[in-house]
């Protein structure tokens, strides 16, 4: 069973978020802010990561170069209330992004494909 | 090996090599030179580097402006025999002459480059120093500026090596030893490498190799001392197209195993100051001429390359006035993927004759786009080239299954 981290400062997302995922075959963990963000990715080896990009006193994005930096690929998919970020040019080293909704449709098949990706070791 | 080298301080090792490419650059290479030995003094101060001219035995005095330009790093000058042109032939010898040095990174630089800043010199070479295979820089761009860029080279090497490099066509790159090890044994090297088509073969080869790949972000345009960019374009086209499909035979067993595509890391967000891309200015009308004679001129060859689903398309798309041109990204995806596919089981002169014809395909592909994003922002024409490279993805299977 793939495992997914969720990291978002909203409560309601994260538990939305790990209701929906859960009920579609993932195992779902979550943090709330980007604190010891890449000792938790280390210990606990998710196969995804859902990381918002605006959360009270953490960058998505710097976030995001760091994963990048660290675990070179291990999928991020950036979540956001605005697309405004896609300004920002540290957001192509995210594999997807989608805009936060109570429709989960797009994260799932964004999800999908992400962990269906394949290059040959 | 180099036909001519001159080493003056005799220079047997070194932790970071740079080449800078050269043929008549005695205006800029002096400049060229200045700033990357600042880059290499700001940025990397204790350790051994040296400056490489790759030089096609100019006749302007190039040599004389790379040893007298100022600067802290012994140099070295290698040469190809007089008459020996091609970009290509010096990368050759900055192989060769690197290999000895037994580096722990190797950048090149082109000579030319009127805006370079000590910066890239970290933005190309940091990453490198910490792991990365090969650093592929990321320049701003109008959107109308490289379209062989945006419309076939990004979408191509995207779907079949899974990778997202952006401007994997650019002169400039760094990459590590163990890259190096890979060049040194060339799986293709013909007379296209040995011109334009080096710089794609570079990153191809980077990309087929599978080491962590890295974007620099440069925070700012590429200005040339001397830029037309049709001059030659012809040659160019077929040198850089013809050297992806030829890598495509060599990484087959590669590219059909490639499902979707990743992201790369980033490097040089730091820069907080960036420039705005100047306009490019399209003659449209000249582009849909071009497309509707180029058709007309290599119709013989398009019948024999593309089925009929293909040729009907074509036919419906020059039916089209310039007001209401449109040229599908989904039919430009099958055409790319069945002259790939075609090109594979070709004779020399018919690969030639083929990438002719491609040639007024792309430019009617150039006027399609140039009319779907003409309001857009640049970073809106951004997203729709990303929507597109998602149609190449969709249509990977196609290509395997035409492939074979």
């Amino acid at each position: 069973m793939p495992k997914i981290l969720v990291v978002d400062d909203e409560e309601h997302i994260r538990l939305l978020y790990s209701e929906e995922l859960k009920e579609a075959g993932y195992e779902v963990i979550t943090a709330e802010n980007g604190y010891k963000l890449l000792e938790r990715i280390e210990e606990e080896k998710p196969d995804l990561v859902i990381l918002d990009i605006k959360m009270v006193d953490y960058n998505g994005l710097d976030l995001l170069q760091d994963i990048r930096n660290q675990f070179y690929d291990l999928p991020v998919i950036l979540s956001t209330a605005y697309d405004t970020f896609k300004e920002d040019m540290k957001s192509i080293a995210a594999d997807f992004y989608v805009v936060k909704s109570f429709d989960l449709t797009e994260l799932k098949k964004k999800i999908a494909m992400a962990l269906e990706t394949r290059l040959p070791g | 090996m180099a036909f001519y080298e001159e080493n003056p301080n005799s220079i047997t090792g070194a932790d970071i090599v740079v080449g800078i490419p050269s043929y008549n650059e005695v205006e800029s290479v002096a400049r060229t030179v200045e700033q990357i030995d600042k880059g290499l003094s700001e940025y990397f101060p204790d350790l051994k580097s040296v400056i490489i001219n790759l030089d096609n035995h100019s006749s302007d005095g190039t040599r004389e402006a790379f040893f007298s330009a100022p600067g802290k790093f012994p140099r070295i000058y290698l040469s190809t025999a007089p008459g020996v042109r091609g970009k290509g032939h010096n990368i050759r010898n900055f192989f060769e002459k690197a290999a000895q040095l037994s580096p722990r990174a190797l950048a090149v630089v082109e000579a030319d480059i009127k805006n370079i800043s000590p910066f890239w010199i970290r933005n190309l070479v940091g990453p490198i120093l910490k792991g990365a295979g090969y650093v592929c820089p990321l320049y701003i761009r109008h959107k109308y500026e490289a379209t062989l860029t945006s419309l076939i080279i990004y979408p191509l090497l995207r779907s079949l090596y899974g990778r997202r490099v952006r401007q994997a066509n650019v002169g400039d790159y760094a990459f590590s030893p163990q890259l190096l090890d890979t060049y040194l044994k060339p799986p293709v090297w013909n007379q296209g490498v040995d011109d334009f088509g080096i710089d794609i073969w570079m990153t191809n080869i980077a990309l087929a190799s599978r080491v962590p790949v890295v974007q620099a972000f440069m925070g700012a345009r590429k200005v040339h001392r001397m830029m037309d960019p049709m001059a030659q374009f012809h040659v160019l086209f077929k040198e850089v197209v013809g050297a992806i499909f030829e890598l495509m035979q060599v990484y087959h067993d590669y590219w059909v195993q490639v499902k979707w595509s990743k992201p790369t890391a980033l490097s040089g967000t730091d820069i907080h100051e960036t420039e705005t891309p100047l306009p490019v200015d399209i003659n449209i009308s000249r582009l849909h001429e071009r497309f509707t004679q180029g058709l007309e001129q290599y119709q013989g060859t398009l019948e024999r390359v593309f089925g009929p689903m293909v040729i009907t398309k074509i036919q419906e798309i020059s039916s089209m006035d310039l007001q209401h041109f449109s040229f599908p990204a989904q039919t430009w995806a099958t055409i790319l993927f069945d002259a790939a596919a075609a090109f594979s089981r070709m004779s020399a002169d018919e690969k030639s004759s083929l990438l002719d014809a491609l040639l007024p395909l792309y430019l009617g592909r150039v006027l399609s786009f140039v009319k779907k994003t003409e309001r857009m922002s640049v970073q809106q024409a951004e997203e729709y080239i990303e929507n597109e490279c998602m149609i190449f993805e969709e249509n990977k299977p196609y290509i395997i299954k035409v492939w074979t």
